[in-house]
């Protein structure tokens, strides 16, 4: 039984559709697949993104904070109509998104993590988010802010997202960007890729999501060299 | 104010060049009077590039070559959606980058 | 002239570095003199090849710095900035400063930093490397002049993205044979072009050039040390000599040459340096080309003679530049995955001979090489550097 004040402290939902399992044939010839996060596996998450937090490189540090921060209110309950994706490779975690529902029609972009670089994996996993806003919890709008100055100027320039500096988003008030439906689809066939359904085994490999190699994760994030100077 | 991108026509050979050289590839003469790269031409070969400079807002901008009539070669912007080679375009001048601020201008060719 | 070998030789991993750009190529330099054995003699001329620390890393004078970093006072020391051939240009100096009798032992070091800066501004800046006027202005860069070069190129002989993908598939698997290559990640046909999300993994970025296409933007430095060939056994074991050099330009607007598909400069380069060694193409045991775009290693592997004119990607799609090939092209992993940083390059591609000539290049080992080839372009093809390296006796 909840105690009244736990009840009250939780936002209201909003019922949400699930999303729907895909996956994606990567350019190293591995198989990434995108499918939706469960609450119990929120700890796995929270554990492997912790030491990011401290990653200066490429705003790893704040997206890793915030993200972390917003999966804790998920897992507690604190956040209202939060969704999770994953994207993952032979069982081993290879990205995150997030977001969630402001309204019915009006969707918040959170944050998008790859933990593997070079395969263009946070590129599919932005695409999945604004796919699952537009298409599975058939929302309007989606408002979007990046933290780093090269992701902005992509997803900017690529879908392209127009300016609601009306809206103060969520993560630190700064001016929202909008993506649209109309936007959406016809972005679309440039930048949404995936097969469904998952078949059976492929998406059984997706579970339990398993930790990359801490040091492997860092020096690919990094993109460092390993030889010691 | 109008804007004219020149070539340089050799008075001693006759020879045009884009670009300038200090010395007449065809006679080596070190004499030229201002010509303007005008008129029509035929792509040569084009490209649509995606990762741009920083003063750039666009998706792509779309660059080519083309074979002007007046018997030289010379490299600008296309308006035009769906270019192919050897087709036959037009130049004009217009602004082509922001460079510091300031606005540059260029030759832009559009089909006909 | 004097015969000159080069009697130590080495790299850094290519990458992203998180030091400074004078470390890096302290790091190759000393790598390189502690490769030979000097017996406490002192390094008379420090040749420097670099493309843009003082807009990229804040340094100017980098061969100066670069003595002073290292402590090697008071060598002469200059810079050589030749676009993405410097690297080579600043060997041919120093051979040329050993050649001639001024100096006995020269090192020569190549290196750049470029990820000091972002991506965007990394190639904004080799853009800089295009005809200001007649190309710059219109927001060109290497890219889009590689992507034009391709067209013509493909429609010309027939030449299929299949075959650039296979350059790619190629370099990154040999680069993981590399430890000191950047990018250490198989690619496959159907990941980068025939599956469904391929378009999505390998965008455009200057039609007909996709991302895996071009080469990266890397971080790193190689160095070499020269000594007069009659003087190498004082120092190393494994001598390997410069047989051949050649050098020559083009215009530098790509639009102005008389067929832009012809890189002249490649030609005269290759063929100045084959007389100079007095070896045909055919005598050539394995090559680097300067394939930071796909399109280019299939060019020049033409225009350098290995392949007869529209045969070049004939000879890719038989398997023949593969290491176990007849002619293997770019064991290192070439710049495409082996990385590019540009004042490195050069240096790094004879760094990459040396090393397959003294048979030490662990797992992409060519068998028994004699004569080993490097072709370093600089701009679009408008300063090009050939450089043959024979195995010493």
């Amino acid at each position: 039984m909840l105690d009244q004040l736990e009840a009250a402290l939780r936002p209201p939902k909003l019922e949400m559709a699930p999303y729907p399992a895909k996956h994606i044939l990567l350019a190293n010839g591995e198989t990434l697949v995108v499918r939706p996060a469960s609450m119990d596996e929120a700890d796995v998450l929270l554990e492997i993104i912790d030491p990011l937090k401290t990653l200066d490189r490429d705003f790893y540090d704040i997206v890793s904070a915030r993200l972390y921060a917003e999966l804790l209110g998920w897992k507690r309950h604190r956040v209202r109509n939060e969704y999770c994706l994953v994207g993952v490779i032979n069982g081993e975690l290879a990205g995150i998104v997030n977001g969630r529902m402001f309204d019915e029609h009006h969707g918040i972009s959170y944050h998008t993590l790859a933990l593997k670089r070079g395969l263009r994996i946070g590129a599919h996993l932005f695409a999945s988010k604004m796919e699952h806003h537009i298409e599975y919890l058939g929302q309007d709008e989606v408002w979007i802010v990046a933290e780093s100055p090269i992701g902005h100027r992509r997803w900017m320039i690529e879908y392209p997202l127009q300016q609601k500096f009306s809206i103060q988003h969520e993560l630190g008030g700064a001016p929202s960007w909008v993506l649209t439906r109309e936007t959406y689809f016809k972005a679309r066939p440039r930048l949404v890729t995936g097969t469904r359904p998952v078949p059976e085994e492929l998406l059984a490999c997706s579970h339990p999501i398993r930790k990359p190699d801490l040091r492997t994760m860092l020096v690919q994030i990094g993109d460092t060299l390993e030889a010691k100077l | 104010m109008e804007h004219t991108v020149n070539a340089a026509k050799c008075m001693k050979c006759g020879k045009i060049t884009y670009p300038t050289h200090f010395y007449c590839p065809a006679c080596g003469s070190t004499d030229f009077g201002a010509v303007a790269v005008e008129g029509e031409g035929t792509l040569l070969t084009f490209t649509r590039a995606y990762t741009l400079p920083l003063d750039y807002e666009d998706l792509y901008l779309t660059l080519g070559i083309v074979e002007m009539d007046q018997g030289i070669r010379a490299t600008g912007q296309l308006d035009i959606d769906e270019p192919a080679t050897g087709i036959r375009v037009l130049a004009s001048v217009g602004p082509v980058r922001d460079v510091d601020g300031r606005t540059v201008y260029g030759l832009k060719f559009r089909a006909v | 002239m004097r015969d000159v070998a080069i009697i130590g030789a080495s790299t850094t991993q290519f990458g992203r570095a998180q030091w400074s750009l004078l470390k890096l190529m302290a790091e190759a330099a000393h790598g390189a003199i502690t490769n030979a054995d000097l017996g406490g003699r002192k390094i008379d001329a420090v040749y420097v090849a670099n493309m843009g620390s003082a807009r990229n890393n804040r340094q100017a004078g980098i061969a100066s710095a670069l003595v002073d970093r290292m402590n090697l006072y008071p060598a002469a020391a200059d810079t050589v900035e030749n676009g993405p051939a410097s690297g080579a240009s600043a060997v041919k100096n120093g051979f040329l400063a050993v050649a001639s009798g001024m100096c006995d032992l020269v090192l020569v070091a190549g290196g750049e930093r470029m990820r000091e800066v972002n991506n965007i501004e990394a190639t904004e800046f080799v853009s800089f490397l295009s005809h200001r006027y007649a190309e710059y202005i219109y927001g060109i860069t290497l890219p889009a002049l590689a992507g034009m070069f391709a067209r013509l190129w493909m429609n010309k002989y027939g030449v299929t993205s299949e075959h650039l993908a296979m350059v790619a598939i190629k370099n990154h698997s040999n680069a993981m044979l590399n430890p000191n290559a950047h990018i250490k990640m198989p690619i496959t046909m159907e990941g980068i072009l025939h599956s469904p999300d391929a378009e999505m993994n390998n965008p455009y970025i200057a039609e007909p050039l996709r991302f895996f296409d071009c080469c990266p933007v890397s971080d790193g430095a190689a160095a070499v040390l020269l000594a007069p060939a009659e003087m190498a056994g004082e120092f190393t074991k494994k001598p390997v000599i410069i047989s051949g050099f050649g050098q020559a330009t083009d215009t530098q607007a790509v639009h102005e040459r008389p067929d832009p598909t012809v890189l002249t400069a490649v030609q005269i380069a290759a063929r100045k340096a084959f007389d100079m060694a007095g070896l045909k193409p055919r005598d050539i045991s394995l090559a680097e080309l300067h394939d930071a775009f796909t399109i280019l290693e299939i060019a020049q592997s033409e225009q350098v003679g290995f392949f007869p004119e529209g045969t070049g990607h004939i000879a890719l799609e038989k398997g023949e530049t593969q290491i176990a090939g007849k002619l293997p092209i770019n064991t290192s992993g070439g710049l495409k995955a082996k990385g590019h940083p540009v004042g490195a390059t050069g240096v790094s591609q004879i760094v990459e001979l040396v090393f397959q000539l003294r048979g030490e290049a662990g797992k992409r080992q060519v068998k028994n090489p004699k004569h080993g080839f490097a072709l370093n372009f600089g701009g679009f093809g408008n300063n090009v550097v050939a450089t043959i390296l024979t195995k010493g006796a």
